[in-house]
């Protein structure tokens, strides 16, 4: 019965269990992109503003965050947090994890654009009238995050290709899935680790065209 | 009543003394000039006078109200003084047009087309109507800074700073600011101080003149007097080394 046909791993069950993986791994970088690109603006303002004590303390503890490696997040969320009385089911224990560690990243990235603002477009705006608010909202931001689009979407694109890294915890994402495809047949390895990359490859290749889209519009 | 009042106001950088003891009362509708060496603290008593810098000691009235005083809102203040800065600082995410409009609309909830309609009569006055949809960057240095001496008449202030005006531009540039500059100061109720080393200019438009040395005032004169009749020996000195036939 063994066939060296390069499609034969694509049974239609097969298809159907790795596309449900698939589901997995968008849902989960979807949501996490939303929610660690939402926490790490906050994050990244409040150690740009330099508010006393309160600003040294986020900062502490998001350089701590952003120096473990992602998989010990996940391990300590996933198995640790339960221990403490905290249970999430296993997609929502990868969201957590995720969001929390490329929160830290995004902030730093955030922090280092709001610095490379000049200080003259804040001087400006506040001698006009504008409160600190309004000119972080309508002249430091706009411009802060059109030079970040660029290291914010290479981070969101690790962000994509991480969520494998929650196999460690037996989320059931797409690259575990293939995992338990070609552990029916040998000859499934090659085919199907190709057709993971080329999902990867498409799924980011579509983030980085959305990044060029946002380019030219804000430009 | 006195627009700008500085009662025996002390600023510190960390440990270095900024701002010795200045006492200075600038009137409603009053030019003056404010020159003296690099580092005597120009820079820093024009930005005190909008809250740019704190002082730590003495008090500072702009329009009445006390800027050492934490009950004073600060953004009042700076809603009645405008600044004009040497590098410009327009937003450079907005269009000429949008840099004169954004405040009047967020701070002073001006309806859109009043808005539209004054910064509209400003471009035209500083000489920009056919530059209202370009960016900053598709300006040239003294258009940039017309464009800026617009957005701060948008607001409709009471006084304007400027500090070294034209210091950032080419020499072929500074003549079209300091006219639209000659134009303000024709305003009998517009109060203006301003730092520049341009001395045709204070002499031309000037009631008064300081001279700053070492963060200290040690000179205040009429400008006839200032230049004619120069009374300290520090000030005789920078006369003699700026041109100013
Ligand atoms: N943010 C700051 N921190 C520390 N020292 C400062 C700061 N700003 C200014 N100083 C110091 O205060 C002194 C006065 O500076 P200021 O900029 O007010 O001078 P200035 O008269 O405007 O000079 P220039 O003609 O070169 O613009 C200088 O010795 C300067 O080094
Ligand atoms: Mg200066």
């Amino acid at each position: 019965m063994v066939t060296l046909g390069i499609f034969d791993a694509f049974t239609p069950q097969n298809v159907q269990y790795l596309l449900g993986g698939l589901g997995v791994t968008v849902g989960v970088s979807v949501i996490s992109v939303i929610l660690s690109f939402i926490a790490g603006s906050i994050i990244g303002i409040v150690q740009f503003e330099r508010i006393p004590y309160f600003s040294t303390f986020v900062g502490t503890i998001n350089n701590i965050i952003r120096n473990l490696p992602l998989l010990l997040i996940i391990f300590f969320v996933y198995f640790a947090l339960p221990k403490l009385g905290i249970h999430l089911p296993i997609f929502w224990a990868t969201v957590v994890a995720m969001s929390t560690f490329e929160s830290s990243m995004l902030a730093e990235i955030v922090r280092g654009g709001l610095e490379s603002i000049d200080k003259g477009q804040f001087e400006g705006a506040r001698a006009n009238g504008l409160t600190n608010i309004q000119t972080m909202v309508y002249i430091v931001l706009p411009q802060a995050y059109k030079k970040m689009i660029p290291p914010i979407i290479s981070q969101l694109i690790s962000l994509v290709k991480d969520t494998s890294l929650a196999m460690g915890i037996v989320l059931s994402e797409m690259t575990y899935r293939g995992q338990i495809v070609y552990a029916q047949n040998s000859t499934y390895i090659i085919p199907v680790l190709i057709a993971i990359t080329l999902v990867y490859f498409l799924l980011n290749y579509g983030l980085s065209l959305i990044a060029k889209w946002f380019d030219r519009r804000l430009a | 009543m006195s627009m700008i009042e500085f009662n025996n106001v002390e600023k510190y950088y960390g440990k270095f003394h900024a701002l010795k003891n200045i006492n200075l009362k600038i009137d409603k509708g009053e030019t003056v000039v404010l020159i003296g060496p690099s580092g005597s603290g120009k820079s820093t008593l024009i930005r005190t006078i909008n809250g740019l810098e704190e002082i730590q000691e003495g008090n500072l009235l702009v329009n009445g109200f006390d800027l050492h005083d934490p009950k004073t809102d600060i953004n009042r203040i700076r809603k009645n003084v405008g600044m004009v800065f040497q590098h410009f600082n327009l937003y450079n995410n907005k269009s000429t047009l949008e840099n004169v409009m954004l405040a009047p609309r967020l701070v002073l909830k001006r309806s859109e087309e009043e808005n539209k309609a004054t910064a509209m009569a400003l471009l035209d006055k500083v000489g920009l109507a056919d530059k209202a949809a370009n960016m900053p960057s598709e300006l040239s240095g003294g258009q940039k800074q017309r464009a800026a001496i617009a957005r701060s008449l948008a607001m409709k202030p009471k006084a304007l700073l400027f500090d070294e005006p034209t210091s950032a531009l080419d020499p072929e540039m500074v003549g079209d600011v300091l006219d639209v500059m000659r134009d303000i100061a024709k305003d009998s109720s517009m109060t203006m101080l301003v730092v520049t080393h341009e001395m045709s200019f204070a002499k031309a438009v000037a009631d008064r003149v300081i001279f700053m040395a070492d963060g200290e005032i040690l000179e205040d004169s009429t400008t006839e007097e200032f230049f004619n009749n120069p009374k300290e020996p520090r000030a005789q000195q920078f006369l003699s080394q700026v041109d100013h036939k």
